[in-house]
This record gives structure tokens, C-alpha cells and sequence, in this order.
């Protein structure tokens, strides 16, 4: 049996303390493949690259039987707020 | 590695041919070590991404991308007039560790520019969205 969505879960909430936090299993319920969303603090002051990295270490454990984690956001609360700030005035547009 | 062999072959008969004069002290170095422990390997990506601006690791072959994420980072990369180097981890899983401990990123594909580890497939796709991904390959001479 495979890496479960809530082990992924708590693995990133443990460890990166994040203010919001998508996870989507992909993989059809083997627990192979998972797409992220997350928004922590610790990414700030971070480019991209770092914030995988703190990402990927976060789930060094999960990683090992997990073949496909894609990180769709990894953004500080700041970025996150603007984001769904102009997500809004878009759609209300 | 076929040539470490050979050194190491040629260093034996000197050892038992010539007797004298200071160069069969030649004979007398270390065989080379680790041959196949993935250290060699290590070099082999030190070259690749040295030599070839744009190097990606990725499952399969550009042509024919064997994984939704390494084919995202060729579509991706191909946007560009820059050559691209490829190697398919998928045929030689020593290579496939070797790689992933010269970048310390657990997943494939990998990329690099000009020998700078910039990441796998959604960090690819998100500098080529905003206008990162053009800045970094500009300089790189357009492919023939």
C-alpha cells in the first residue's frame, strides 16, 4: 500500500506549519502520484527552487514510495492573499 | 570507464616488462577504486551539464517523453531556439542515483542551464510562464 493523502498531509502541516494546504491524490488510489498546494510562512525570502526543496525534504520519508509529486503552489501567506485577491476580481469581472 | 580499465591493464605490464628507470613507479599506483559505485557517474554528469547548456535527465527520449512530467519539460523547453541535451534515466538506473545525488532533488525530470540545477517540471513551467525561463536561456547560442 502506497503513501495515503492525509500522510502527505500531516507530513507538510508538521513540518511546515502551513496557513493553507491542498492535497490531491492522482494516482487513482494507489498513493503513487500527488499534486500540492501550500502556503507557509517558510517559504519567505525563498525562490522557487528553495521552496521545493523545503518541500521535497518535508516528505523525504513519503518520497521514497511516492513516484510523481507535482508542487502546484508553494507561496507565502502574502502571496497567496494577492493571489486569490486578483482570482476574485477576475472572476467578478 | 573502459579506459580506466585499460590504464589500469597497461600499468600491469609495465610493472612486469620494465625493470628499471623511474616510470615503472606507474605500476606501483593504485588500481582506480569504486568503478562502479556511481563516483565515475558523478563526473559523467559534472561533464554533461558543463558541456551542454541546456541538459535535462528525464524518463525516456526527447522525441518520445516517457512520463506526462519530463514530456511537459520538453514541450516546454522546445518553445526555445536553444539546443537541448538529453539523457533517459530510465536505461540505466546507476545513472538515474548519480543524478539525483549531484542535484539533491529526489525526482525526474531534472534540469539544468548552463551547469545551474534549476529543477524539475513545474518549476520549468512556472519560469516560462513568468518570463524567467527566456532571461536564462538568451545568451545560449540558438541550436544549428
Amino acid at each position: 500500500m502506497g503513501v495515503t493523502k492525509e500522510q502527505v498531509e500531516s507530513s507538510l502541516k508538521a513540518k511546515l506549519n502551513p496557513s493553507h494546504i491542498e492535497v490531491i491524490d492522482t494516482s487513482g488510489g494507489c498513493g503513487a502520484s500527488f499534486v500540492i498546494e501550500i502556503v507557509s510562512e517558510q517559504f519567505e525570502g525563498k525562490r522557487l527552487l528553495e521552496r521545493h526543496r523545503i518541500v521535497n525534504a518535508a516528505l523525504e520519508e513519503e518520497l521514497k514510495e511516492i513516484h510523481a509529486l507535482s508542487i502546484k503552489k508553494a507561496v507565502t501567506p502574502e502571496q497567496w492573499k494577492q493571489q486569490q485577491e486578483s482570482n476574485q476580481s477576475n472572476s467578478a469581472a | 570507464m573502459s579506459q580506466l580499465t585499460s590504464s589500469c591493464y597497461y600499468g600491469m605490464r609495465y610493472l612486469n616488462t620494465v625493470s628499471n628507470g623511474s616510470d615503472t613507479h606507474d605500476g606501483f599506483k593504485p588500481a582506480p577504486k569504486h568503478e562502479s559505485s556511481g563516483i565515475s557517474l558523478s563526473d559523467v554528469v559534472e561533464q554533461d551539464v558543463k558541456d551542454n547548456p541546456v541538459m535535462i535527465y528525464m524518463k525516456g527520449v526527447p522525441e518520445f517523453p516517457q512520463c506526462g512530467f519530463s514530456s511537459l519539460a520538453v514541450r516546454v523547453l522546445n518553445h526555445y531556439d536553444v539546443p537541448l541535451s538529453a539523457r533517459n534515466i530510465l536505461e540505466d538506473p546507476e545513472l538515474k542515483s548519480a543524478v539525483k545525488a549531484f542535484s539533491h532533488w529526489p525526482t525526474f525530470p531534472q534540469i539544468f542551464i548552463k551547469g545551474e540545477f534549476v529543477g524539475g517540471s513545474d518549476i520549468i513551467l512556472n519560469m516560462h510562464q513568468n518570463g524567467e525561463l527566456k532571461e536564462k536561456l538568451k545568451d545560449i547560442k540558438p541550436k544549428q
